[in-house]
């Protein structure tokens, strides 16, 4: 197109490539300007635009022959005076906002070059407006402006930029197109210039629509056709009286401007009368006619643009009428269905259209109509002391102002009777082909460049208040202030006497029940027994009796024993981030839980999980929450003296994970890791005295204490890849869940201490350091790395495998598998399940709190790693 | 191969610096402008680095930039001239470049 252009029309592309590249270095050099530079600038621009108001509405009205010379100087001050008291004191160089909550900043960076264009009907104030919002934000401006107004508004930008450069701003950030036959085809070359950064266009509708589809970022404004509705609630004298000043205001060029007036029947006459006694002109059916066929081009079915900005008496002698010479408005009441009427169009010259409405719907439906015909998204007005009446117009309106109570062209404006913006450019959002509905300004040239900074989340420890935590402990039970209690447990419970013990022990006025229909796995059905229960007896405490299950399912029932009205859904969805997530629980509990284990496992006592079946998935759910934790842990190690040898191992595996997990979880502090290595170090030393001796209480002791030390662990550093893997394959092959995770360990130790494929990302997890997390649980236990690996001494692989050397010696020493092969499962259906274990396994929660982000394929080898019968490391 | 003077221009390049124009009318070599100590270019200064590199050029000398402060360098980038940017170092290439 250039290169032709350049042929067709010598001259031309030299001319556009000259103004651009004034502005391109104008906009270059003014990057390095100062806020206080720049706001020295734009005070010089706007002292220049005040004193020259009166002399450029002279000349535009002389040269446009359109509009009230009275109304143009102001129009001048409003976008010199106003619009400069609203910027003065907005930041817009260098950091502009900060968001110390947030940890954020917002950096301005100016656009770069603009074209603006500027409208017949506002030629000057629209360059002034537009030239002190392009000094505010250190921008170059091009002026486009209209053919039939250009001398002023370019005589406007040329008293700006003198102003301007007097105060030392960039030589040739305002420019423009002289006045020339060819300055269309000027204006459309520098649309497609690849040094125009964004069009600012404002004007008639094909200017802006070439704007918009000039491939570049472009603000532009829709054509408006203003609703406005006087409701039978309005002081309806001063409504009349703000309408004719509105629309009179400039002879009607405002877009934002009163096009159709919907009046309720109850203030109609009272309206009208008021309109005419202050010299308005209310035409008859006849003369209707007559200012539609002139107010309307019949050949575009559009405003005649020669009436634009004419007086009323001048319009009504176009249409054959004689009226006043000092006539204000014609009125025209529309008759018939609205949404045919010529006259429901954008009219910009003192022609109103007049509705008359029989309640609030209809009169928002006819203010629709008149919306909907040509003015979506631009502005509307009602005028109403009924709150109720201004939100329902409001909330069905399409515009991007609604002005309540008064004029809507002086409204529009903004500064002037409201605090909207103020803007010579009414953004008419996507109802009007645009990007924004703002009354676009300063903030609308700006890029903003948002400076995050990384955030810490708030890390916290909570656990369960008061924890008892000797043999012989269960007596604390008698001092438990309970009026009624119901104590939810296992059958086995009281085959293993820990009933009775319960029992004895409470107070003797105490209303006790018991519940002991907990199986290996609760479901929500036997929770929901567990809670009619409660209602039945309205117990004040709640005693959890047994192992995990039984804590777990207690949990539960006593959160919606408190709160009747929970719904499950609300509280068990999936989560990524604890603190994202979309789960609401209750703020507090009020009936107390005592939690008093018969294991050395899940540490259920002191976290705030609890996991039930689902019946109709047959999937496992976990909720977690502080709702969960319990009041009070009675850590008695004389209740586990009883557990058979498979079961103390199994249990232990499980705390043993716990401890591994928490010690090397991306949520992991130093108040877990000192927690998980303790119950390490415990597990160690106990558990092969508590399986050969199970009556001795002093192993059965520590062992216990080590379950619940490592239970603080998990309840806020959680678990990892070992657990995933060990609730998909317990879930498939029925395997108790301490055993399952024992299969695991070896090969989940080494998966976490290499360098990880992908790292996990979360804030709070800077540095990756689970190799060195498991050296030092090494270092903790006292091992000795072995000389004949060839690894170093001391060295963080060295520790590692020496820890995954002990872990096997304790596992093979109390008896416990180490592969999935040693459990018994034959090759054939393990290969044949494998693809679900793996989806199950990937989909676990538990994954993403793992130092490492198993990746799809690696959770499918650590299965088959751990599939064959183990040999030492 | 010519031998290459070093002149440290000073805090505001406002406009041409006569003792650069003066060397490279000598015509005893190539131009090697130090910026070290420059915090801000004006529309002026922009143009007249732009044609010394026009007239260095007819004459077969170059002139270089060295040193400049990230403000003056984004300077270059915002004003999109090829000739500016290539005494910076950046290889050549048709219309702006970035
Ligand atoms: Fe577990």
């Amino acid at each position: 197109m250039t290169s032709s252009t350049r042929e067709k029309e010598p001259g031309l592309v030299e001319q556009v490539d000259h103004l651009v590249r004034q502005a391109r270095l104008a906009a270059a050099v003014f990057t390095q300007y100062s806020q206080e530079q720049v706001d020295n600038i734009v005070k010089a621009m706007a002292l220049a635009a005040i004193d020259a108001s009166p002399r450029l509405a002279m000349v535009a009205c002389e040269e446009t022959r359109m509009g009230v010379l009275e109304d143009k100087v102001l129009k001048n001050l409003v976008a010199s005076e106003f619009l400069y008291k609203q910027i003065r004191d907005k930041r817009t160089v260098g950091v502009i906002k900060e968001f110390p909550e947030d940890n954020m900043m917002e950096i301005a960076e100016p656009i770069g070059v603009i074209l603006a264009l500027a409208p017949v009907t506002n030629p000057t104030s629209t360059v002034i407006f537009k030239s002190l919002c392009a000094a505010k934000t250190r921008n170059s401006i091009i002026f486009s402006p209209h053919l039939m107004a250009a001398n002023s508004s370019n005589m406007a930008a040329s008293i700006l930029y003198e102003a301007a450069l007097a105060a030392g701003a960039p030589k040739g950030f305002i420019t423009w197109v002289e006045k020339s036959a060819r300055l269309r085809r000027e204006t459309e070359l520098m649309m497609v210039h690849p040094e125009v950064d964004l069009i600012f266009a404002t004007g008639g509708t094909q200017m802006v629509k070439a704007a918009y589809s000039s491939g570049k970022p472009a603000l532009g404004v829709g054509p408006g056709n203003t609703p406005v509705y006087i409701h039978k609630s309005a002081s309806v004298l001063s409504a009349v009286m703000d309408i004719i000043i509105s629309k009179t205001f400039d002879n009607g060029t405002e877009c934002p401007s009163e096009q159709t007036l919907i009046i309720d029947s109850e203030v109609y006459d009272e309206a009208m009368a008021e309109f005419q006694r202050l010299g308005c002109y209310l035409c008859s059916a006849d003369e209707v006619n007559k200012v539609a066929d002139v107010a309307i081009d019949p050949k575009t079915g559009s405003m005649n643009y020669r009436l634009v900005g004419q007086s009323a008496a001048a319009v009504a002698e176009e249409a054959g009428l004689s009226v006043e010479p000092a006539t204000k408005i014609l009125l025209c009441p529309l008759e018939g269905d609205l949404r045919y009427h010529k006259l429901a169009k954008e009219k910009l010259m003192p022609v109103m259209g007049i509705v008359k409405v029989d309640s609030i719907e209809e009169g928002i439906n006819r203010a629709l109509d008149v919306n909907y015909c040509g003015g979506t998204g631009h502005t509307s007005g009602i005028f109403a002391t009924d709150d109720k009446a201004i939100e329902r117009f409001a909330t069905n309106i399409n515009a991007g102002r609604i002005i309540v109570n008064c004029p809507t062209s002086l409204g529009g404006f903004g500064g002037f009777y409201n605090n909207l913006d103020t803007t010579f450019s009414f953004g008419c959002g996507t109802g009007g082909g645009n990007i924004t509905t703002d009354n676009v300004g300063i903030k609308n040239l700006i890029n903003y460049k948002r400076v995050p900074r990384r955030r810490n989340f708030t890390l916290t420890f909570q656990t369960t208040k008061n924890i008892y935590i000797n043999p012989g402990s269960i007596e604390h039970l008698r001092s438990v202030k309970t009026k009624s209690a119901v104590v939810v447990t296992s059958r086995s419970a009281a085959s293993r006497g820990h009933l009775s013990l319960v029992l004895e022990r409470l107070p003797a006025d105490c209303n006790v029940d018991v519940f002991s229909q907990i199986g290996v796995e609760p479901d929500w059905e036997t929770i929901k027994e567990g809670i009619a229960t409660m209602r039945h007896s309205k117990p004040d405490t709640i005693i959890a009796l047994g192992g995990g299950s039984v804590m777990d399912a207690a949990k539960i029932m006593r959160l919606f024993y408190d709160w009747p009205d929970l719904d499950l859904k609300d509280i068990s969805a999936n989560f990524l981030d604890f603190r994202h997530r979309l789960n609401v629980f209750p703020k507090d509990v009020k009936t107390q839980l005592v939690a008093i284990p018969t294991t050395s496992g899940t540490g259920s006592e002191v976290t705030p999980f609890a996991v039930y079946k689902d019946n109709t998935t047959k999937h496992k759910v976990s909720l977690v929450d502080e709702s969960l934790l319990p009041a009070v842990a009675i850590l008695d190690a004389n209740l586990t003296r009883s557990l058979p040898p498979r079961i103390t191992a199994d249990t232990a595996v499980d705390a043993l994970t716990h401890a591994l997990e928490a010690l090397v979880s991306i949520l992991s502090t130093d108040y877990t890791d000192g927690l998980a290595l303790e119950a390490i170090r415990l597990i160690f030393e106990a558990l092969p005295a508590a399986v050969a001796d199970g009556g001795n209480v002093l192993w059965r002791h520590k062992l216990h204490n080590a379950a619940c030390l490592a239970g603080m662990a998990i309840g806020n550093a959680s678990v990892g890849v070992n657990h995933a893997l060990a609730h998909s394959l317990g879930a498939a092959f029925d395997v108790p869940h301490g055993r399952a995770n024992g299969v695991f360990l070896l090969t989940t130790i080494a998966y976490n201490a290499g360098i990880p494929t992908k790292f996990i990302p979360h804030s709070t997890y800077p540095l990756f350091v689970a190799d060195k997390k498991y050296a030092r649980a090494a270092q903790f236990l006292d091992l000795v790395e072995d000389e004949s690996a060839g690894l170093a001494h001391k060295s963080v692989p060295g520790l590692v495998l020496a820890l995954r050397r002990a872990v096997y010696d304790l596992l093979r020493q109390v008896d416990q598998p180490l592969s999935i092969e040693e459990l018994g499962i034959g090759q054939d259906e393990f290969h044949s399940r494998l693809p679900a274990l793996v989806e199950s396994a990937y989909n676990d929660m538990s994954m993403r709190t793992n130092p490492r982000l198993p990746i799809l394929v690696e959770v499918g080898e650590l299965f088959l790693h751990s599939y064959q019968t183990r040999q030492r490391p | 191969m010519k031998h290459t003077e070093t002149v440290k221009i000073k805090v505001a390049l406002l406009r041409g610096v006569d003792e650069v124009d003066r060397l490279l009318a000598a015509g005893s070599g190539n131009l090697e402008l130090d910026f070290t100590e420059v915090n801000f270019i004006s529309v002026e200064g922009l143009e007249w680095l732009e044609e010394l590199q026009l007239r260095a050029q007819s004459q077969g000398a170059t002139v270089t930039f060295i040193n400049l402060q990230p403000e003056q360098y984004k300077v270059f980038k915002v004003a999109h001239i090829d000739s500016l940017l290539k005494a910076c170092g950046a290889p050549m290439r048709s219309g702006p470049s970035c």
